[in-house]
């Protein structure tokens, strides 16, 4: 049995707030009362992401959720993926047509240049363009290097910003993961937003050696990802839960101050022709309420600088 | 050394015929709700026994859904909580009493029992000699007691990472119940080498959060059935003998806005029944240990007489 050294009961953390110092203590209760701009109580932020993933990604150390899941060369879970971006995705514009939603779309910057038709019309909806890494092969974690990351993050950028003409304000890390460096190396690449972290449901201020992010509540609970894709319940249970959610934050929203639905959305995933009529459903129902409307990431994260509430 | 084929905590006891629990006001049910209230350590120590995350460090997506508790969940869950009058029994690591004081304090506005779930979630007791162990129970006892000015009556090994003897010095450094054994509907006294009294007390893990929501992804809209079918049987069971029906939540699962409605439902189910004692753990333990505990020890001795020669 290894023994337990004395180092193992000093807490030199220990102490008012966080155990690192990328952002302070917030109670969601203790934000006041506000309105977003049009008077709405909430926002849906619709993220659409869209993913490439090669056939010889690496599983390992981070398989991200759509990964190989069969032997090389799996043309199953290659094309199955693949399929969100030729089939999914316009299946997806018609329904968030319908309801006037521009989402964030959060692109794997190779989509840009292998699809340019996808692009442009993303672009024809003036949906809002963000980075969200290379490819889904490409993952950013503690394992690589500084200057590796770096590298990727400035290909990110730099591909999506010449191609859409947009700013690219905005960074995804594919899956959720981050190296200790992430936040750092997007704000240096200018980004002004991140949305990787899954600790709140409002916008908080997020350090970095570059200045001041904003972290947006992207929900990875309430993603397909991890509803469809990780834990394989039935899309009536996705339903189920996304109604759920949008209950509890309307109902927030009007007593306690404003608040973000963030829908975190694949179309390899929620865009079977078995699946988007529960997003229809669910979409039909929350914009047909009142003081519900619908923003892009940078929009609402524009809005919430504005409003001064970081402290 | 020669790892131990059983825990050694608890003698045999047949669910039947067993002596009658009466809960105070004629209750057929004990029913306790078990917040966890935690930190995880971005960068812990590394444990010899298990990898404390799940993805390289920092593995920031495990960290901030454990954290959205804290900064969200736990008043979403105890504003419904307190509707219900519904107390909760904090399993706590108490360095939760200098990171977020806040929280704490509302906790003791409630009137909830503060107990110890160690010191971090990602400092285990694994590997530690019993002297270590006992450091740990003393430095919760008084951090609890500084924080909140309450006593530290009960115990769930942090991360359930209890060693062989753990319940041995629980008793020994005066614990009065815990929280580590699986083994029944009812309290029942615990076996240890001291001659300090330790009662365990029901912690459904068939009710948990944890195991429902992550472990076996099971739906929101199931995880209300399971509570409500665990505590029909024991409501209708607790007519015989008193039984306990404890809910163990995680305010980052539970607070979620996707899950609060299950709590919602299942206090309002549960508070409308008549024969039910909503209770704490301390209350719980104290209850059994006064009017019972003697009872049980001498109607078990039988059954175990021969196993124990």
């Amino acid at each position: 049995m290894s023994a337990i050294p004395d180092s193992y009961f000093d807490y030199p953390l220990r102490g008012k707030g966080y155990d690192h110092d990328r952002y302070t203590a917030r109670y969601l209760r203790d934000l006041p009362m506000f309105e977003w701009d049009g008077g709405d109580t909430l926002k849906l932020w619709v993220c659409v992401h869209l993913e490439h993933f090669p056939m010889d990604m690496p599983a390992s150390p981070v398989k991200p959720i759509g990964g190989m899941d069969r032997p090389y060369p799996s043309v199953w879970d290659f094309s199955t993926r693949d399929y969100g971006s030729r089939v999914g995705i316009y299946r997806l514009f018609d329904v968030l047509d319908r309801y006037g939603i521009r989402a964030t779309a959060a692109m794997n910057s190779v989509l840009a240049t292998r699809y340019p038709t996808l692009m442009d019309d993303i672009l024809k909806r003036d949906w809002e363009v963000a980075a969200a890494g290379v490819d889904m092969g490409h993952l950013h974690h503690s394992q690589l290097s500084e200057d590796e990351e770096a590298a990727l993050v400035g290909e990110s950028f730099d591909t999506l910003r010449k191609v859409s003409g947009q700013g690219v304000t905005g960074w995804h890390s594919p899956a959720h993961s981050q190296s200790a460096a992430t936040p750092d190396l997007v704000a240096e690449a200018g980004a002004k937003y991140i949305c990787d972290w899954i600790n709140d449901d409002m916008p908080y201020a997020f350090k970095t050696r570059a200045g001041t992010l904003t972290q947006m509540p992207l929900s990875y609970d309430l993603s397909d990802h991890k509803i469809i894709g990780l834990q394989n319940m039935p899309i009536g249970d996705y339903e189920y839960q996304l109604g759920a959610a949008f209950d509890v934050l309307r109902d927030e929203s009007r007593t306690r101050g404003g608040r973000i639905l963030s829908m975190s959305l694949s179309p390899w995933a929620i865009a079977q022709p078995g699946r988007i009529g529960a997003l229809e459903r669910l979409l039909s129902r929350f914009m047909n309420e009142t003081g519900v409307g619908s923003a892009t990431g940078e929009d609402l994260r524009a809005q919430w600088v504005a409003l001064g509430l970081d402290g | 050394m020669a790892l131990w084929r059983e825990p050694y905590s608890y003698d045999f006891a047949p669910y039947a015929d067993r002596p009658r629990i009466e809960w105070p006001n004629g209750a057929q049910i004990a029913f306790w709700v078990a917040p966890n209230i935690e930190f995880y350590e971005l960068a812990p120590p590394p444990s010899p026994t298990r990898e404390v995350w799940y993805r390289p460090e920092p593995d920031i997506l495990n960290y901030s859904m454990r954290d959205y508790g804290n900064r969200v969940g736990f008043d979403r869950m105890a504003d419904v909580m307190a509707r219900y009058g519904v107390r909760g029994s904090v399993s706590l690591n108490v360095a939760v009493c200098d990171h977020f004081p806040e929280i704490i304090e509302r906790c003791c506005e409630l009137e909830w029992e503060l107990f110890s779930h160690g010191v971090y979630n990602t400092r285990y007791l694994y590997n530690m000699t019993e002297d270590q162990q006992r450091e740990i129970i003393r430095h919760a006892r008084e951090t609890i007691k500084r924080a909140s000015g309450q006593e530290l009556d009960g115990w769930l090994s942090p991360a359930i990472s209890n060693g062989e003897t753990t319940q041995d010095l629980l008793a020994e450094e005066g614990i009065k119940y815990t929280l580590d054994l699986f083994h029944d509907d009812q309290p029942m006294p615990v076996k240890t080498r001291s001659s300090n009294r330790l009662v365990s007390v029901p912690y459904m893990m068939e009710c948990n959060d944890v195991p429902v929501l992550n472990f076996k992804n099971i739906s929101p809209r199931n995880y209300i059935e399971i509570i409500k079918m665990n505590f029909d049987r024991l409501y209708a069971e607790g007519e015989k003998s008193g039984t306990v029906m404890c809910v163990p939540l995680h305010p980052y699962l539970i607070g979620q806005p996707h899950r609060l409605s299950i709590l919602d439902e299942a206090l309002d189910y549960v508070t409308s029944h008549d024969k039910v004692w909503l209770a704490t753990g301390r209350e719980i333990a104290a209850h059994f240990e006064a009017n019972f505990y003697d009872a049980y020890v001498d109607w078990m001795g039988p059954f175990n007489a021969e196993a124990q020669q």
